[in-house]
């Protein structure tokens, strides 16, 4: 099929279950907010490297954070709920704690599992934390220099997907770069998902395994222009430059959802878009791009 | 299921303990049954139509009307349903409670949700002492649930409370969240003496300046973010708690340092008030 | 006049061992043979000498302190309705006087020591005991933080001292001295307590609790009294605290002594998180020095309210515990505090006490020198006793209670590896006869000619403590008080007392003394003898 110019191949993106949480952030205003997420969301774009992989989910209005102050949703994903549960606490504890005046409420109030948020942090409160049950939740107040840090006692976790992608191909890098933020803008619009790399892109994609026994991940090199002459590539032979979209949510639904837009938003001049797989077999949730696009004459 | 409708038909001489006004006790039974429940006058057992024209059956709403100031112990442990009284109503209302839901349009005696677990138990009216609070000799008090009183309050108001809401909207006398362990106590018109004494744990905010005591030490003024979330949660019940830093702002004092305690005595000052001072 | 009918007859003082026999009753007595007499039929039942109380706490000032401070408890128990035979009242934790006889008469029980009086409240406690039923009672004065006495132990003046022991106990009308942590609580008074045994008490030059109680057991063996000393030793329920007991019992150099509540005094280690039992090595000094009695104190899972004269202790309990604490103080004399506990199987320290009282009954081998106790309230209450004797009687049990134990309390203590049980002689021997040898009452805990009639039929039951907490009758000086779980009558019980000879001039010397140092007026103190029901003057022994 084809969107404007764009060759839209049959193929599909392979992806995995994942635990995941959602955190609600507050502060006083816009800004705090904002260093609080880019703190808490950093340094987490892949667990393969990364404690879990991170975004901002959603801007929040007043009028929807339980304080009635500015506040964004995070989502945080792992691959089970205990690295999970840690990673959690080290970024609650390590940024969202010290920046001033925020407080963390859970977003996943009727998950049954749950790991430790404030149970854990309000130690650091030497003995002078004190804990507040409101409506049936408990909340920890751990003394700081400005007032309070406000913290839910613990946090709910949830099965989602991780690995949801495109990878958009280019004419030049120009052309590429464009469609790949307007793809990642599209994205971030959306409800349940998260794109956890830099701006939403990566120009690093991976493929399992290296020549390097000590490296479980190595570059894409079907995908790098310059391997072209070396290695049989998968680039469109009109494209010279490719980037990739990786997208974490917490229903496969989110994630086709998701990946449509940024198709969408992306195609038109571009000459190909494609997903990466691994022949299917590692990956549970297989999301064809032809058919996350709504084309009935998609198929194996 | 309509409701069972209970109308005092004679006034007791002496205090009269009727328990059994409960949606648990009357829930499953038929209007016979009902009709034949025993209820303590003095040392003397009676039966609850001694005293009750009664209608209905089988339902866990009940209502009660007329004037209940010696009838004591109404929805004693109730754990579901819905009681609403059209009047004045005795000592021990809805204590040991663990659910449901209590209204009494009229005011309540003393010790009203002592020692509750949880549910919700409104008082249109007055009502007297002990309000959520221990009783004597045991370790704790209420230890969940909300209870909110218009009207005003006697003595030990949530003495040794541990957890849940007492909202007093009138004034409430000497010695409210005396030895309190925890929960809250929302004083929208302030108290008399002695608020707080021996508190170790918990917290008493008053919309009104109330008299402190020496043993409790004022901290700083601040806006609580928990208070925020509080005021969400008090707003369900139709109750107003200022909490915006343009409104004004919190006085905190910690104590009782006599205990020594981890109590805390929310004071608000209204904007102009904090500018002023 | 009634004739008891083939039921086994225990009767260690008689060395009758479950003998098929007759008991004949007349006047409140044991008689040889008694003419068409009401008979009860006892075929298939055991008959024993009623049960005697060597050390409890049922009467006064303290234990009516804690029934004030624990009316939760009395919410929460099941009451007494007043019927034609009893008074209302009610049990649990710390029952009310007359609840108090129906409950040790009810377990047939028949004579009670209250173990702790100070002078100061012996008119209340008399009032007190009066109004327990059914039972006889004595009592024990306290004088071992006596500021009179302890000041003529400073000066030395032994023989004013004993003058003034014997005027204080036939003030008090008691029967018997205690002495509780001696010197602690006064030194208490100054926020102190009495550790060291060599070691001088605060406010004194030359009084050491060594000599407190080497001089009071000196005393109480020159007036003859029928119970020895009735010791609480120092730094009573303290990790480590063997090395106090032992030495206390040194100390004491051959003179007679009841040591009370021995499971509070026999703890190793250096801290709570050390502790371990030290009962075998108790046990062993028990079995080598015949000077001694004692009772177990033994420990039960549960709720209690500890009340004692160990004021120090007290408020240490009470910092552990962050419960309830009541402190008296009794000028002059003495003090006491209250602090109401929970014996919990999964904490380490009780686990070790539950194990040490009963280590204690099992390894000390002469039945007729260690008794039935739980130091009533302090241990568990004293209508628990039946759960005592079936761990005593069977081993299954205790292996059973220990099950649930963890690896770390097992450790430190010595159960696991006691194989004895107890028979009904022993039995027999543990909960009457010997504590009715140690308290000097010759017509008391046992069934032969001339014996007061105490004497309770158990139906045979292979449930130990159904049996024992549910005797078929107990008969009170001839009387049959209870019948198959009713209260069938209440007769009063009987005020035992002592009144060793004292030189009247001592009065002229204490008569000063009053006017400087009590509020309460010399002429006020003594307690009347009008006050004491049925009174009963023992004799004074000698104990050459």
């Amino acid at each position: 099929m084809k969107i404007g110019a764009t060759h839209i191949e049959d193929t599909f993106a392979e992806a995995f279950p994942m635990r995941f949480a959602r955190l609600i952030v507050t502060a006083a205003d816009d800004h705090w907010l904002d260093m609080a997420c880019r703190e808490a969301t950093g340094f987490a774009t892949s667990v393969i490297g990364c404690d879990a992989e991170a975004g901002v989910e959603q801007l929040l209005s007043p009028d929807a954070t339980p304080d009635g102050r500015p506040g964004a949703a995070l989502l945080f994903f792992g691959f089970s709920s205990e690295p999970l549960g840690k990673a959690l606490l080290a970024r609650a504890g390590q940024c969202l704690l010290p920046c001033a005046t925020t407080a963390v409420y859970d977003g996943l109030p009727d998950a049954e599992k749950r790991v430790p948020l404030g149970s854990h942090l309000r130690y650091f409160g030497d003995g002078y934390q004190k804990s507040k049950v409101i409506a049936g939740v408990r909340y920890w107040r751990i003394p700081v220099m400005d007032g309070e840090f406000l913290v839910e006692e613990n946090a709910g976790v949830g099965e989602g997907v991780g690995g949801g992608n495109l990878i958009l191909q280019g004419e030049t890098q120009a052309q590429a770069l464009a469609a790949a933020r307007r793809a990642a803008e599209a994205i971030a619009e959306l409800p349940g998902v998260i794109a956890p790399f830099p701006g939403g892109v990566v120009r690093a994609g991976s493929k399992v395994g290296s020549r390097y026994k000590q490296l479980s991940a190595s570059t894409n090199d079907p995908y790098c222009p310059t391997l072209a002459g070396h290695v049989e590539t998968k680039l469109h032979p009109a494209a010279n430059c490719s980037y990739e979209l990786v997208i974490d949510g917490i229903t496969e639904a989110a994630i086709a959802h998701a990946m449509a837009g940024a198709v969408h938003a992306a195609a038109g001049e571009l000459p190909a878009i494609t997903a990466g797989n691994y022949g299917g077999k590692l990956g549970k949730f297989h999301f064809r791009l032809r058919e996350v696009l709504g084309d009935s004459r998609s198929g194996e | 299921m309509s409701a069972i409708r209970l109308t005092l038909k004679e006034q007791p001489g002496v205090p009269l303990e009727t328990e059994v006004l409960s949606p648990d006790a009357l829930a499953d039974l038929a209007h016979d049954e009902i009709r034949s429940l025993p209820v303590q006058l003095g040392k003397r057992r009676r039966r609850l139509d001694d005293f009750f024209e009664i209608e209905g059956e089988r339902s866990d709403e009940i209502e009660v009307h007329g004037d209940l100031s010696l009838l004591k112990w109404i929805g004693r442990g109730m754990s579901r349903g819905r009681l609403t009284i059209h009047g004045n109503v005795g000592m021990h209302l809805g204590a040991y409670m663990t659910g449901g839901s209590i209204e009494v349009h009229g005011d309540a005696g003393d010790w009203v949700g002592a020692e509750m677990g949880d549910g919700l138990i409104s008082v249109h009216g007055n009502a007297g002492g002990q309000i959520g609070a221990a009783y004597r000799g045991s370790p704790t008090g209420m230890r969940g649930g909300t209870i909110v009183i218009d009207g005003s309050t006697g003595l030990e108001v949530g003495m040794r409370m541990k957890k849940g809401t007492i909202v007093i909207g009138d004034t409430a006398k000497d010695f409210a969240g005396l030895q309190m362990k925890g929960g809250n106590i929302v004083l929208l018109a302030g108290a008399e003496l002695r608020t707080g004494a021996w508190m170790i744990r918990g917290t008493i905010i008053s919309l009104k300046p109330i008299a402190m005591l020496p043993t409790f030490r004022l901290a700083r003024s601040y806006n609580p973010e928990f208070l925020r979330l509080y005021a969400r949660f008090l707003s369900g019940l139709g109750i107003t708690l200022p909490c915006a830093a343009d409104e004004g702002r919190y006085d905190l004092y910690s104590g009782d340092v006599s205990v020594p305690g981890k109590g805390e005595i929310f004071v608000w000052q209204p904007a102009e008030a904090a500018a002023s001072r | 006049m009634l004739r008891i009918v083939g039921g086994q007859v225990y009767d260690p003082a008689h060395g009758i061992d479950g003998v098929v026999q007759d008991v004949c009753i007349q006047d409140g007595r044991i008689v040889e043979n008694v003419d068409a007499a009401p008979t009860i039929d006892a075929s298939g039942m055991i008959v024993f000498p009623g049960g005697v109380d060597v050390h409890t706490h049922v009467a006064g000032g303290s234990i009516n302190f804690a029934r004030a401070m624990t009316p939760e408890d009395h919410r929460r128990t099941t009451a007494f309705i007043r019927s034609q035979t009893n008074r209302a009242g009610v049990g649990g934790m710390t029952p009310t006087t007359f609840a108090t006889g129906y409950l040790y008469a009810g377990m047939g029980w028949t004579t009670v020591n209250e173990a702790a009086v100070p002078i100061l409240s012996a008119k209340h406690t008399h009032e007190e005991l009066r109004d327990i039923p059914i039972v006889d009672k004595s009592c024990c004065v306290l004088l071992a933080n006596n500021e009179i006495l302890l000041d003529l132990l400073e000066a030395g003046e032994m023989e004013r001292a004993r003058e003034v022991v014997a005027w204080q106990i036939w003030a008090s009308k008691a029967y018997g001295v205690k002495a509780v942590n001696p010197g602690g609580v006064a030194a208490w008074k100054y926020g102190k307590n009495a550790e060291q045994l060599s070691e001088p008490v605060d406010g004194y030059h030359k009084v050491t609790p060594a000599k407190i109680v080497a001089g009071l057991a000196q005393i109480v063996d020159d007036l003859g009294l029928p119970h020895p000393l009735h010791l609480h030793c120092n730094n009573l329920g303290v990790p480590g605290n063997l090395t106090t007991t032992l030495e206390t019992m040194q100390n004491l150099d051959g003179r007679r002594a009841h040591m009370a509540h021995l499971q509070y005094h026999a703890y190793g280690g250096d801290d709570w998180s050390t502790m371990r039992s030290e009962a075998p090595q108790l046990a062993d000094y028990m079995n080598a020095h015949r000077n001694f009695t004692t009772d177990a104190g033994a420990v039960l899972f549960g709720d209690t309210v500890t009340i004692t004269a160990d004021g120090p202790w007290q408020h240490l309990l009470y910092k552990l515990t962050g419960r309830k604490w009541g402190n008296l103080d009794v000028e002059n004399e003495t003090g006491c505090g209250i602090v109401p506990y929970t014996y919990r199987p999964t904490n380490l320290v009780n686990a070790v006490q539950w194990a040490v009282g009963l280590e204690l009954l099992l390894l000390i081998d002469d039945p007729w020198r260690v008794f039935l106790t739980t130091d009533h309230p302090n241990g568990a209450c004293f209508w628990r006793y039946p759960e005592i004797i079936q761990l005593l009687m069977c081993r299954d049990f205790r292996r059973d209670c220990m099950a649930g134990q963890s690896d770390k309390a097992l450790s430190r203590i010595h159960l696991p590896d006691i194989d004895r049980e107890y028979t009904l002689y022993e039995i027999a021997t543990i909960t009457s006869a010997g504590p009715a040898r140690a308290l000097g009452l010759p017509r008391k805990g046992h069934l032969g000619v001339g014996a007061d009639a105490d004497v309770v039929i158990y139906d045979q039951d292979d449930d130990v403590a159904r049996m024992f907490g549910h005797p078929r009758y107990v008969i009170k000086g001839g009387e049959i008080v209870i019948e198959d779980g009713d209260i069938r009558a209440t007769p009063e019980g009987r005020g035992l007392l002592v009144r060793p000879p004292h030189d009247e001039q001592i009065e002229a010397f204490l008569r000063p003394l009053f006017e400087d140092y009590y509020t309460m007026s010399f002429d006020n103190y003594s307690v009347e003898m009008e006050r004491i029901q049925q009174p009963e003057i023992c004799d004074c022994i000698d104990t050459e």
